[in-house]
């Protein structure tokens, strides 16, 4: 069972593991995303290069930055810098999950930030479909 | 996999701009509502010090993912990365329109790496995100 603390600079620590829920890609995220950003691509919902209809590259860009979500209570926060490799694309009926380890935090100009670096899998056959690290600032209370 | 050839792509070249109207219905279904949201619940966005929810910066990088597929397909979906930094805060009913420019490219291994620099600015013309992108083109 998880004792949910309330996210603060003090709490988290560099080397802490976070881990995200699993998630069933289904048609009607990659409808729902498509309609959030406005971009209806042919390939996200016909036939594509990569054999049938593949997902929006970004899709699970918020399963990785939710991951704290799992650990820690989370008024609120910024989102200061994110990076992204794409490596395999994402398709309906695939179960994901995203891994994540706080690789550094670091106080600026009296704000303070954590900086974590991630990887989304397919489930069950262990492939890696996008890796990144992201930085996001500590709401102060 | 076939790749966008690289001969078509010029460094210095100005890819056509994206404008993206950011509703506050587009920012709950892409962010998911809940209360004690900045992003959704307008009396929290208040009480964190904004006019207005907040549309998640990550919605940016979709913006900049459709530029990117728009001019290498293929290459951007396998083998594209994304590097960017978030500025200034979007809110509920800014606009914002994403630029690019084909900074570089690069041989990577049988292919060219295409490296764009990339700005998105609002309706009054402030820079929200800046940052570069790049995916694979044929050799």
């Amino acid at each position: 069972m998880i004792e949910f603390k309330r996210i603060s600079y003090q709490n988290v620590q560099v080397g802490e593991e976070l881990v995200s829920n699993d998630l069933v890609v289904k048609p009607e995220d990659i409808d729902t995303f498509a309609y959030a950003v406005d971009d209806h691509h042919p390939w996200y919902f016909e036939q594509s290069p990569f054999g049938g209809p593949i997902a929006h590259p970004t899709l699970l860009a918020n399963q990785a930055l939710l991951m704290r979500h799992n650990k820690y209570i989370v008024d609120a926060g910024l989102h200061a810098q994110m990076q992204f490799e794409f490596i395999e694309p994402v398709r309906a009926g695939m179960r994901v999950r995203t891994r994540g380890k706080i690789i550094d935090k670091y106080e600026r100009r009296g704000r303070h930030y954590m900086v974590t670096a991630f990887e989304t899998t397919e489930e069950d056959s262990g492939q890696v479909l996008m890796r990144g690290q992201f930085t996001q600032m500590i709401f102060p209370d | 996999m076939a790749l966008t050839n690289h001969h078509s792509i010029t460094p210095g070249a100005e890819l056509p701009p994206i404008s993206k109207p950011i509703s506050q219905r587009r920012i709950d279904c892409y962010s998911g509502v809940r209360p004690k949201s900045i992003h959704t619940d307008p009396e929290w966005a208040k009480k964190k010090g904004f006019a207005a929810p907040l549309a998640q910066g990550m919605m940016s990088t979709a913006y900049v993912s459709e530029m990117m597929v728009r001019l290498l397909g293929e290459g951007f979906i396998r083998g594209g990365r994304m590097s960017v930094k978030f500025v200034k805060p979007v809110l509920a009913g800014d606009t914002l329109t994403m630029h690019g420019r084909v900074k570089s490219k690069e041989l990577e291994g049988e292919a060219t790496r295409v490296v764009v620099e990339l700005w998105c600015e609002n309706q009054d013309g402030v820079t929200t995100m800046v940052g570069e992108a790049s995916g694979l083109a044929a050799r």
